[in-house]
């Protein structure tokens, strides 16, 4: 019992630390621009078949596939920002969210006219059984997903609190009209935040398939609720918060599909953000990236 | 002497509403030139034309030989104009120290920042002391110092300040003041505009009426119509 407890754990960090790199990514974009970007996760996905026609085609390696995932989401990441978000920088929020789901469904038929087929498998990170250790099962891989999303979130951390860029993204984040005054281009800020933002979905999206083993078109769909969860689930808006959210999310779908099934998994999650949001309404309007480390 | 600032014929407009209807102003090297007006006449228009925050429909504005007519604002900071604006607009979750930073955004050179950082902390102490803490956390006079050393940190040739006073206690206006003769004292150019003339025709050496988005009246203070002027500034010409 106690064992089992210990391994859900296991694993849901594992999950969570994926759920966090595509949280992080979400908040950097909706904490800049103040937007939501429903095309983020197909931009992933996007990414990750770009890596999967390469590997069907070359059989190239993973540091080949990993690249590729990373420019593929960058490049998807550009279109959708040009054609969704630099038009309505100062307009509607809402024009700028249907516009991303647009393009979401844009992605999802280029990837099936490209790879037609429902499922690809994809070269795994470690191939092989997982270690046995005091009776646990770890798997190599899983924690290297950990190792790399705490890494990526450090540097993030020291990147906007402690670089001049930082500073500028953080200022823009505040008040892009002031960030101006103060001698700071937000519009550049902006398309740098989306690059950053969806080179780390491109990590992300690159470290799911290749533990997972297989990429879908439901891979767009998929991370943009779990990373959306997340970061709803963090307080929006806070890049902390959307890690702790994420952590929590693979904790409950861990323990939730083992105590009461897979069925119950993404139920519980949904019930536990209702729960929170009811009995605090305020919980996503508190919170902001810009705020010094203390 | 060629003025520092020259605004000619500045239309700017919100819509089809114009709200500077042909505006032309000069500002001379290390002068204080005030802009005065009832509410709504277009003064704050003006600014955010100037610092590039509303692109004018027709007419020029140059600093110096350059014509910065319609640039992006960032462009504008680099050319060497600061903007304190009206609700001073401070980033309220970086520290103080952080904000001083980003007004220097456009300088390179670490050591020479921090050194200009040093030396607005001697003309601000209450600075000083909150180095660390938030802007929010600061009282509405400490803002606007903050503000100001802001805009002071990018080392503009001419400083904008919109409403310094607004909504300030009597005795931090009268702080603000002392710091806006210092600035002057130590040649700093800057165009002020300001509701309270009394104030304003004490420290500038030259002023602008402006009503309906017009210049109505420009002069240098001490001048006999100064009490008209002051009527106007307050009520505007319709009250008459």
């Amino acid at each position: 019992m106690l064992l089992d407890l210990l391994q859900n754990t296991i694993d849901g960090a594992a999950a969570g630390a994926s759920y966090a790199l595509l949280a992080v990514g979400f908040t950097l974009i909706f904490g800049v621009l103040r937007r939501v970007n429903l095309s983020y996760g197909p931009a992933v996905m996007i990414g990750c078949y770009a890596a999967t026609w390469l590997h069907l085609n070359f059989q190239s390696g993973l540091i080949v596939l990993a690249l590729a995932a990373v420019a593929g989401t960058v490049l998807a990441g550009a279109y959708v920002e040009r054609l969704c978000f630099a038009p309505h920088r100062s307009g509607s929020a809402i024009a700028a969210m249907v516009a991303s789901f647009a393009l979401w469904m844009q992605f999802e038929e280029l990837a099936t006219l490209v790879l037609p087929r429902h499922v690809y498998a994809f070269p795994l990170l470690h191939e092989g059984a997982p270690v046995e250790f005091l009776g646990l099962s770890l798997r190599p891989d899983a924690l290297a997903v950990l190792g790399v999303a705490a890494i990526l979130c450090a540097l993030l951390q020291g990147l906007l609190h402690r670089t001049r860029f930082g500073l500028a993204v953080r200022a823009t984040i505040e008040n892009p009209h002031a960030a101006s005054l103060a001698g700071i281009d937000p519009g550049r800020i902006f398309v740098l935040i989306f690059a950053l933002a969806s080179a780390i979905g491109g990590i992300a999206g690159f470290l799911i398939v290749a533990t997972h083993g297989q990429v879908t078109p439901m891979l767009g769909m998929w991370a943009t609720l779990k990373g959306l969860l997340a970061m709803m689930l963090g307080g929006l808006g806070s890049l902390r918060g959307a890690i702790v959210g994420a952590l929590v999310l693979g904790q409950i779908e861990a323990h939730s599909q083992w105590f009461l099934g897979p069925q119950w998994r993404d139920l519980v999650a949904y019930l536990l953000l209702f729960a929170l949001l009811a009995a605090n309404p305020s919980w996503m309007t508190r919170w902001t990236i810009s705020r010094s480390a203390s | 002497m060629a003025p520092l600032l020259e605004v000619r014929d500045l239309v700017t407009a919100y819509g089809k509403i114009e709200a500077l209807r042909g505006v032309s102003l000069a500002v001379q090297e290390g002068s204080i030139t005030c802009l005065l007006g009832p509410n709504g006449a277009g003064k704050t228009t003006l600014m955010f034309s100037i610092a590039g925050i509303l692109r004018p429909r027709r007419g020029s504005i140059r600093l110096g030989a350059r014509d910065i007519t319609g640039r992006a604002p960032h462009v504008i900071v680099a050319a060497g104009i600061a903007l304190v604006p009206e609700n001073r607009l401070v980033f309220a979750n970086m520290s103080v120290l952080e904000n001083l930073r980003a007004g220097a955004y456009q300088r390179r050179g670490g050591a020479e920042i921090e050194s200009d950082i040093e030396r607005l902390m001697l003309r601000f102490p209450r600075l000083r002391e909150r180095a660390a803490q938030n802007a929010g956390t600061l009282s509405g006079g400490e803002q606007q110092m903050l503000a100001v050393a802001r805009a002071l940190m990018s080392r503009p040739r001419l400083l904008l300040m919109d409403e310094p006073s607004l909504g300030l206690a009597p005795l931090v206006v009268e702080e603000i003041f002392r710091i806006i003769a210092e600035l002057h004292r130590d040649g700093t150019t800057i165009l002020l505009v300001e509701q309270n003339a009394h104030l304003a025709l004490q420290v500038a050496q030259h002023f602008y009426l402006i009503e309906q988005g017009k210049v109505s009246f420009s002069g240098s203070p001490g001048a006999l119509a100064e009490d008209e002027v002051i009527r106007r500034a307050y009520l505007g010409s319709a009250a008459r």
